[in-house]
């Protein structure tokens, strides 16, 4: 299969489409780069990566806000061989101590030879380029620009095992696990992605995007797939769709968009800040797909905004719920085209005490219907021994095929672990699910991962913060998510000592927010013994969270305040928040 | 002769507007982080300043902006013929 620097080179010649930067050229106005001439400006990349003395194999960190540099600067790269590592750039108020520390952790597990950022973000990073041994240079976006001296080089052959590039999954960790991405997996999953699940059409298609470029849905679902197509897509940066979310559908109607994909949270946002009257401006008729993905889908906010861009034209059979990540390269699977969005209703009791999805029209949970994965690909579910379960029994999703990535960049272990690095393996996704008649439901998590407008987080962090407050019991804290409208919501579980709980609570939401940027929506103060512990003292996180979506959580715990704190949880839970992932619904009112 | 630009006050108004959020107790000392806002809201309420006020805080200052002060002077120097609010 051609790969993604073949497909680039042969775009000489491809002047009728390409990629539009808005604002690309100031504000208001756009820059539009045809595909002929991108392949240019990645061969000008490259030649300066050469003339720099970067070779084959050698990896190249890119910190570069603007889409218009940062996809040049990336296909430059991968035209001869070099290995990007794409970073998130510090772009969240008042965040850059926490940014640094992340990066200077990644890089060092990374070790790239050169770091490439543009010369305002250069200024930021300079003290933590110190702290990274390997950096021998730090290159500009601006100097890259420059007309390169001597031949442009010619594109380099790949076998398909050959490592593309490095994709560190986002939120910080103690030992980051970047996942290695080859020019195999890159193309298979292209592939599964624009021809068997998009059926895209280069002369019709256009997709519009404000996706993060450096993370694994925007870069290789909205850039490297449709360079291997040849499929136009307009960029948005992503911080004009998170200052204004009506941008998003401005750009739709403006370009003649007729696909997008975002987060659960990005239409969430959207449907609260779009405005009557821009909504009956709109025209969102032509839109094909509107594609959600990378964080669990809450069936509410998806009909919401059904309804309320209906006027615009947005037709229900456009929303094309999605399930992968970067451990699959991207996608695992997809709803068919045309479907409107459909949803499974199950037995509560039975989902949690058989692990059985039992139909139950009118049922209180609701699972959203995920979609089938590609040809040449195969999802099974598996028990903790690797069992393989029959449909409607509810274990951890499993896949396999060639989109699944090489494994963990020099982490044997936890390759392994995950299923990865043995041909025909089935890659252990985390996740938890069960199949009916192939079409995937994800009802829940294995693995211990928060999931907030999109972004991951590791819990043992936001953990250790919190343990650090004088007042919280040593090792006491808990963090969880539960599902919220928009995205996941934070939950913090602690024991303590201290009377004046509100203080607190105020405190550990303080700290939390300073930290990672994120909310707290709740925090469940309880009396030191009240969590749920292994006979060997460890907490558990997973029951925490259960009985606290059950509304069981320290029950024998203090008396009143803590009783009507539960109750409140609980109605909260009731009143169409969903359970599990933002997948399943209580509808039971007043059942407590 | 136009108002002097009050950021506290502005600030409370975007965040009852963007966040459903009162902030009664808000000082130009206030941490941003301390507020419990996510990324998202905090990003939706510089937007709201930039807007009110047609100014555009450039991307890379974004990550040194720790206090409402911060955000003040930020604009201050966007704006180096208003006066502002003490």
């Amino acid at each position: 299969m051609n790969g993604v620097v073949a497909a680039l080179n042969a775009c000489e010649g491809l002047h009728q489409r390409g990629f539009t930067f808005v604002g690309g050229k100031g504000p208001g106005e756009d820059l539009v780069v045809s595909f002929h001439q991108l392949r240019l400006l990645a061969r000008q990349r490259a030649a300066h990566y050469l003339s720099l003395g970067l070779r084959r194999g050698d990896r190249v960190a890119l910190v570069i806000p603007e889409g218009e540099h940062f996809i040049p600067a990336f296909l430059g790269a991968l035209w001869i061989g070099l290995i990007p590592v794409p970073l998130y750039p510090p772009l969240s108020l008042g965040k850059l101590d926490a940014f640094m520390e992340a990066l200077v952790t990644i890089l060092n597990v990374a070790r790239p030879r050169a770091l490439v950022t543009s010369a305002r973000v250069g200024k930021v990073l300079w003290s933590a380029v110190g702290q990274i041994p390997s950096i021998e240079k730090v290159i500009t976006s601006e100097e890259l620009q420059a007309k390169p001296a001597g031949a442009l080089p010619e594109a380099a052959d790949f076998k398909e095992e050959e490592i593309a590039f490095l994709q560190f999954t986002s939120g910080s960790t103690a030992l980051p696990k970047g996942v290695v991405v080859t020019h195999g997996s890159l193309a298979a999953n292209c592939k599964a992605i624009v021809v068997d699940g998009l059926r895209a059409d280069p002369q019709r298609d256009v997709g519009v995007s404000w996706l993060p470029l450096y993370h694994d849905m925007g870069l290789i679902g909205l850039v490297l797939a449709p360079v291997l197509f040849g499929i136009s897509i307009v960029y948005l940066p992503t911080l004009s769709f998170i200052k204004n979310a009506t941008s998003w559908m401005e750009a739709i109607h403006k370009h003649k968009g007729t696909m997008s994909f975002a987060p659960n949270f990005a239409y969430a946002l959207v449907t609260k800040r779009a405005r009557p009257e821009q909504i009956a401006r709109w025209d969102l008729s032509q839109m094909r797909v509107f594609g959600c993905g990378a964080e669990p889908i809450n069936p509410e906010t998806m009909r919401n905004f059904v309804r309320a861009f209906a006027p615009a034209g947005v037709k229900p059979e456009s929303l094309l719920p999605c399930y992968g990540m970067a451990e699959a390269t991207l996608a695992i699977s997809f709803v068919g085209l045309d479907e409107p969005l459909r949803t499974d209703r199950i037995d509560a009791d039975r989902y949690h005490s058989d692990k059985k999805a039992a139909p139950a029209p009118g049922g209180a949970l609701e699972v959203v219907n995920c979609g089938r994965t590609f040809p040449g690909h195969a999802l099974s579910i598996q028990d903790e021994d690797g069992r393989l379960l029959p449909d409607r029994n509810v274990g951890e999703i499993c896949f396999q095929g060639p989109s699944v990535a090489a494994g963990y960049w020099e982490n044997p272990e936890a390759t392994r672990a995950a299923g990865m690095g043995t041909p025909g393996g089935w890659l252990r996704t985390g996740d938890l699910g069960y199949l009916v008649d192939g079409e995937l439901h994800i009802s829940g998590r294995l693995k211990d991962i928060l999931i907030v407008n999109g972004r991951n987080y590791y819990p043992q962090r936001l953990e250790w913060v919190v343990d650090e407050i004088a007042s919280v019991r040593k090792g006491s804290a808990v963090v969880f998510t539960r599902p919220g409208a928009a995205s996941e919501e934070i939950v913090v579980a602690a024991e303590t000592r201290e009377a004046d709980l509100a203080a607190l609570k105020a405190q550990i939401v303080a700290r939390i927010s300073e930290e990672f940027s994120l909310a707290v929506a709740d925090v469940a103060l309880l009396p030191p013994g009240a969590l749920p512990k292994t006979s060997s003292g460890k907490l558990q996180r997973r029951k925490t969270r259960d009985q606290y979506l059950k509304g069981a959580l320290g029950k024998e715990g203090r008396g009143g305040n803590a009783r009507l704190a539960v109750a409140k949880h609980f109605a909260l839970s009731l009143v169409g928040r969903a359970q599990h992932g933002a997948l399943v619904f209580f509808k039971r009112l007043g059942g407590a | 002769m136009q108002q002097p630009i009050d950021v506290v006050e502005m600030f409370k108004q975007a965040a009852l507007e963007v966040d459903n959020r009162r902030l009664p107790e808000l000082k130009a000392e206030t941490q941003i982080s301390t507020l419990g806002m996510d990324s998202v809201a905090v990003m939706e309420l510089v937007s709201y300043f930039e807007e009110k006020l047609s100014v555009r805080i450039p991307d890379e200052e974004l990550s040194r902006i720790k206090t409402v002060k911060d955000l003040r002077d930020a604009i201050q120097r966007l704006l180096p013929d208003r006066a502002f609010a003490a």
